[in-house]
């Protein structure tokens, strides 16, 4: 009897360890939130689409390097006036459910969108310029707009655009599709718990191949301490963004299994001025206090160098960054010089708004803080709520000489930051008015001509540098935490991660 | 009894009401969910806006949105989640299990310590046990529970690899948080059962039990521990409504998927019907947890029945 009990024994040990083993090619990542919806259209969430890049796919894709490529369409061709697109698309193409990928299905997907269904959720807004899409032939789309639009190419990769079975949608209905979604991406989904996780399973059938990896687990963790923790004891191999807080990087680069994985991401800091009033309305006064600061050692000495210090309010990924484009310089006696030809007294006071809640930034905005009263000036710091800053204090013009601003958007195109930012009446320009810069925000919009168009994105950095409008401070890294037996690994800058060359050791 | 009753079923309908009320103004305050919704979307209009508001149903007059909420509580219908549009009576369905599971865990280890410890500080009175064990509970008592766990995580999961450190999977993922959460219940608990213990070991009936030649242990546990038994249920009772808000604290850290990461997150994202039916359940349950504890007097102790 004895002897059968060990026997037992050993063989339920032998089982446990054997689990893992089977288990290879799993990847068990730990997402911050669940978007609680997967319907391409019904969302905007970063978070959705760090899983949802392997479900789904779009006409075009966009990868880690930015490079724009062909997705399910093969080629695709401008017309003249701007105003039609005229998409090959890829054959033989199936989703998750067999369904065939066509023209039929691309039709569908947009007239949904565009549609009643469309129109309640966040994602229409971003394709409004399609007036209508025809079917040419079965591998033949075209899109006819109301206008040029140069940034929709970078649309059609992400989010509302992605393309969904027509069959498989009218069988189950908008409620089943947004628990069990359907693509043709490289993984399918297989099991959704909402507020605990997301299983995937690769997609054998794939078009590109099928995927190395055979199941990736993702887990919704909010707390940073606690995906470090599950990291750090081996049960999750990656934590994406923006979870990893700077001061969590040495422990987990002490550990020799773990490693930090990063890449400029699309957020970018800064500290606008309030141009109206006070001792900011003085354009000499907002460049000594620029000279005041170095951003630089606040890059090295707050951020653990997880940053690079930007000239303009835009990172080197986006459309219309300009390298030739210098920062002003540290350099505090110049900026006492300035000070002092604007009139300005030593022991004047600015105030410095930031979101309470983010606490890195606050370290940041004490920093600049210290460095203003290097130069004579007194800033305070108001710590709002985020919503309250975001909502109210700022598009009010209430804010004090300065205030925080992070800016990121996913077309990783200065066009969205600059006129949101800089035109007159915008929300976000509570106080500048200037008709120059209206009409260069207004012309470069519907050019297709990208050298023109980049070109005047350019100027509008150069102009907005030399009125000094803002500090700009810095552009964040994306930054991913992993276990070293994930092999393969390639970081996204904006969170869009597509597995399907990743695998586990 | 009954008028008893229907006087304290009143007053906490009432309590309910009350709370609900003050919630949902107050999230109302804390910003426009349509924005939140719509922040990543590029070029977004007012109409837009107006539009997500109108799908959210927020352009409905503060009552009505109010009342809708409130009749989930009958109806088991709380509406969506802002996010995503899942049924919130759906989130609910599986949070509150959770909730519920770690919080009587967490009770049932602290009943388990305290009871015991607390006999035994109250009889060895001023000895070394009872000076071991009331510094003892100090300390726990001092603990913010967000160190304990990061500490327990620390150690068992990350150094020794014996529990998970987060997660809903199987009864070692229970340890931990159940632990955090009893050891400062247990902390005061101890103090209380001593107090009262002490109280009562001075009672006459206490000296006649033992002048009968009881045993020693059933003169403790039957006679006495029967007559501290009122405070100790009171105070559990208010103590249960304390775990329950001290949950979401516990609950984010181990990232447990009940109650309070809902309304943790919920907050975060402007989600007034998530937010406001974790409120309403959990402030109703609280309620009828005090007005249990008000009916077990009864059955415990006869002369509070006839009062």
């Amino acid at each position: 009897m004895r002897k059968t009990l060990t026997a037992l024994a050993l063989a339920l040990t032998a089982m446990g360890f054997a689990a893992p083993a089977m288990a290879e090619g799993k990847l068990t990542i730990s997402s911050p939130q669940d978007p609680g919806n997967w319907d391409p259209i019904d969302t905007f969430l970063v978070n959705w689409s760090s899983v949802a890049t392997n479900l789904f796919e779009g006409l075009t894709y966009r990868g880690p390097d930015m490079v724009l490529v062909p997705g399910l369409a093969t080629a695709w061709d401008v017309a003249e006036d701007g105003k039609t697109i005229r998409f090959t698309l890829r054959e033989g193409v199936k989703f998750h459910n067999g369904e065939p990928f066509n023209a039929a299905a691309v039709k569908f997907t947009f007239d949904r969108l565009l549609g009643e269904v469309g129109a309640a959720g966040p994602q229409r807004s971003n394709y409004m310029v399609i007036d209508s899409v025809e079917v040419i032939d079965d591998y033949t789309v075209d899109f006819h707009l109301n206008a040029a639009d140069p940034v929709l190419l970078t649309k059609l990769a992400g989010y509302g655009a992605m393309i969904i079975p027509p069959q498989y949608y009218a069988e189950v209905g908008d409620e089943a599709f947004n628990n069990a979604p359907v693509g043709t991406g490289p993984f399918k989904m297989t099991s959704y718990e909402p507020r605990i996780g997301v299983k995937l399973e690769a997609n054998p059938d794939y078009w590109g191949g099928a995927p190395r990896l055979s199941e990736i687990d993702y887990r919704f963790i909010t707390e940073p301490a606690t995906a470090v923790a599950e990291l750090q004891a081996g049960n999750v191999d990656l934590v994406i963004p923006p979870t990893i807080p700077i001061g969590m990087i040495p422990t987990i680069e002490a550990n020799n299994n773990l490693s930090i994985v990063s890449t400029p991401g699309p957020t970018v800091y800064a500290l606008r001025f309030n141009t109206r009033d006070g001792i900011t309305a003085d354009e000499r006064v907002r460049r000594a206090l620029i000279m005041a600061v170095d951003r630089q050692t606040i890059v090295d000495a707050i951020l653990g160098g997880q940053a690079t210090t930007i000239a303009s309010f835009q990172g080197p990924a986006s459309f219309g960054f300009d390298g030739d484009l210098a920062e002003i310089p540290f350099d505090p006696a110049g900026a006492q010089a300035l000070l002092a030809e604007a009139g300005v007294q030593p022991g004047a006071s600015v105030q410095i708004d930031v979101r309470g809640n983010d606490a890195t930034f606050n370290e940041v905005a004490q920093a600049v803080s210290a460095y203003l009263a290097g130069v004579g000036i007194n800033a305070t710091i108001q710590p709002y709520e985020t919503n309250v800053l975001l909502n109210d204090i700022i598009p009010q013009g209430k804010t004090g000489a300065m205030f925080q601003q992070s800016w990121g958007g996913w077309t990783f195109d200065y066009d969205n930051t600059a006129y949101s930012m800089y035109h007159s009446g915008e929300k976000w320009n509570p106080y500048d008015v200037d008709p120059e810069l209206d009409a260069m925000l207004e012309e470069q919009r519907p050019l297709t001509d990208t050298l023109r168009r980049e070109e005047l994105l350019q100027s509008i950095a150069r102009y907005a540098a030399d009125r000094a409008l803002e500090m700009p401070l810095y552009n964040l890294n994306a930054i991913y935490a992993i276990n070293n037996r994930v092999k393969g690994f390639v970081p996204a800058p904006d969170s869009r991660l597509k597995l399907n060359e990743v695998w586990v050791e | 009894m009954a008028g008893f009753l229907f006087k304290r079923l009143l007053q906490s309908a009432f309590v309910i009401v009350v709370v609900t009320l003050l919630v949902a103004f107050a999230v109302r305050l804390s910003g426009d969910p349509a924005l939140m919704i719509a922040s990543g979307a590029t070029n977004i209009t007012e109409a837009d806006l107006a539009r997500i508001r109108e799908g959210l149903g927020l352009n409905q007059p503060f009552l009505t949105q109010y009342l809708q909420t409130l009749s989930g509580l009958f109806t088991w219908d709380f509406g969506r989640s802002f996010m995503g549009g899942t049924p919130v009576a759906t989130l609910i369905k599986t949070a509150l299990p959770a909730t519920l599971a770690l919080a009587f865990t967490a009770m049932a280890v602290s009943i388990a310590l305290s009871i015991p410890l607390g006999i035994r500080a109250a009889v060895r009175r001023g000895k070394w046990e009872d000076q071991t064990i009331r510094v003892v509970s100090l300390i726990g008592l001092s603990f913010p529970n967000f160190w304990l766990a990061t500490m327990m995580v620390l150690l068992f999961s990350i150094t020794l690899h014996l529990l998970p450190p987060s997660g809903m999977n199987g009864p070692l993922s229970f340890v931990m948080p159940a632990l955090t959460m009893g050891v400062i219940l247990t902390a005061t608990n101890v103090r209380l059962v001593r107090t009262s213990m002490l109280e009562v070991l001075n009672a006459q009936y206490i000296t006649v039990a033992r002048a009968k030649g009881l045993s020693e242990n059933k003169v403790l546990y039957k006679h006495a521990l029967r007559n501290c038994a009122i405070p100790l249920i009171t105070y559990m009772g208010v103590q249960f409504g304390g775990l329950l808000g001290g949950i979401v604290v516990v609950e984010r850290v181990f990232n447990w998927p009940g109650m309070g990461t809902l309304a943790f997150d919920a907050v975060a994202s402007r989600d007034y019907p998530v937010l406001q039916s974790v409120i309403m359940v959990l402030s109703t349950m609280i309620v009828a947890v005090n007005l249990l504890v008000d009916i077990a007097y009864g059955l415990i102790d006869p002369r509070i029945r006839t009062e």
